[in-house]
């Protein structure tokens, strides 16, 4: 993989970094180093076209998916729950069943004592 | 005194307690068997900033659950339970104190308003790394209610998506690649007469433009089940550069990897995938062997 022509950069080490140059890594001398060999050497150039398609292709083909809408709300529920049990549980709260119904007593960690009333 | 009304079932629901999220701010505690379910009618501030939670029996809760609660026109939601004050003015008056103290419910609306655009990207990755529709979901919601959690510690204007990006991939490495449904690897035949291929013929840089003709007639299902062949750690280095676009350092960061370790699972996932898609349009018909230089 080279044109056998005298280069500031060896193709060796041009190859070496074409990923790196591919993917903006490099610092601007080396960018602009590489980049002069990509204009004189064919076989460079012809590989970094290969790489670049590559990953065009893999950007193109592997992303995109949506999320279902069902996950989507199932957190916005979770999320609510959660920040409701934080706003919350810094109370005392205790629960009891009786024969009138279900019994919530809350009181805030506070003085005042939220009294409950049956359901 | 209270009202709230189940909107959906045109119903009211007479909550037994009301506090409000001000006072009750603390620690966190068990859940309990009660309602947990607040919708409000939009994210702003201004409706957050009421501060008021409805805790009801679990009886009303299994109605209130199902539908959007709001007070009723003619009655504020909550009134005498904090004194002369409003609810909104003594949530100011809070603000003033403590100032870097975000409450829950504008902690939740930076999490809705920032963090929820980019779960379709999440997933897209996490269908990557777990590569099934059933774990992806999983690991997405387990990502999300991490960084949920873990959100007052979220700097903003730091990089949110690298941030979640982290979670996910400690997620799914540190604990959920060890109960996965689906086992690590499972090469399919046709995989490994690819691999068989290859080891033949060293194709790896054959690769002409004929060839990448040929990719790219190949189906998005067989780049992405390509993609799935890599081992872990060199799919989601090259997921991340390729397809998210993120920079080695940022890469580096998510992984929790020196950069140099980033770039040789790029280097080392990049040339094997190159590899096994040439195999696959080769296998398909779209490349004759005569074009393949070796």
């Amino acid at each position: 993989m080279s044109c056998g022509k005298p280069h500031e950069t060896n193709c060796h080490q041009v190859l070496a970094e074409l990923w790196m140059f591919l993917d903006n890594e490099c610092n601007r001398e080396r960018r602009e180093l590489l980049q002069r060999h990509l204009d004189e050497c064919g076989p460079c150039l012809e590989e970094y076209g290969l790489e670049e398609h590559l990953k065009a292709l893999l950007a193109r083909k592997c992303g995109g998916d949506h999320a279902p809408d069902a996950l989507k709300q199932r957190l916005r529920d979770s999320i609510r729950e959660i920040m409701i049990r934080q706003a919350v549980l810094g109370a005392e709260v205790t629960v009891h069943q009786t024969e009138d119904g279900t019994i919530v007593e809350v009181s805030s960690v506070e003085s005042h004592a939220w009294l409950s009333t049956e359901s | 005194m209270i009202r709230l009304r189940n909107v959906s079932a045109g119903q009211d629901v007479t909550p037994a307690v009301v506090v409000t999220a001000q006072q009750c701010r603390q620690t966190p505690r068990s859940s309990l068997g009660l309602l947990v379910d607040w919708r409000v009618p939009s994210t702003t501030n201004a409706d957050l900033g009421m501060g008021v939670v409805g805790i009801m029996s679990a009886d009303s809760a299994g109605i209130a659950r199902s539908g959007q609660l709001e007070p009723s026109p003619e009655e504020t939601l909550v009134e005498s339970n904090v004194g002369e004050q409003t609810p909104a003015v003594e949530s100011k008056v809070e603000d003033q104190t403590s100032v870097t103290e975000e409450t829950p419910e504008e902690r939740t609306a930076r999490f809705e308003r920032d963090a929820m655009p980019l779960l379709d990207q999440l997933y897209a990755a996490a269908l990557r790394m777990t590569r099934n529709p059933a774990d992806a979901e999983d690991l997405v919601q387990e990502t999300y209610l991490r960084a949920y959690g873990a959100f007052d510690s979220f700097r903003e204007g730091t990089n949110l998506r690298a941030w979640l990006y982290r979670i996910l991939t400690n997620t799914y490495i540190n604990g959920y690649r060890k109960r996965q449904r689906q086992p690590v690897a499972q090469p399919s035949e046709e995989i490994t007469d690819w691999q068989l291929a290859q080891a033949a013929q060293h194709t790896s840089s054959g690769l002409r433009s004929a060839e990448m003709d040929a990719l790219d007639r190949l189906p998005d299902t067989d780049v992405k089940e390509a993609l799935s062949q890599l081992p872990d750690e060199f799919r989601m280095a090259v997921y991340l550069a390729d397809v998210e676009g993120f920079a080695y350092k940022e890469i580096a960061e998510i992984m929790g990897t020196p950069i140099g370790t980033v770039m040789s699972r790029l280097h080392r996932g990049r040339k094997q995938l190159r590899d096994m898609l040439t195999g696959v349009a080769r296998e398909r018909g779209f490349l004759r062997d005569a074009e393949v230089a070796s």
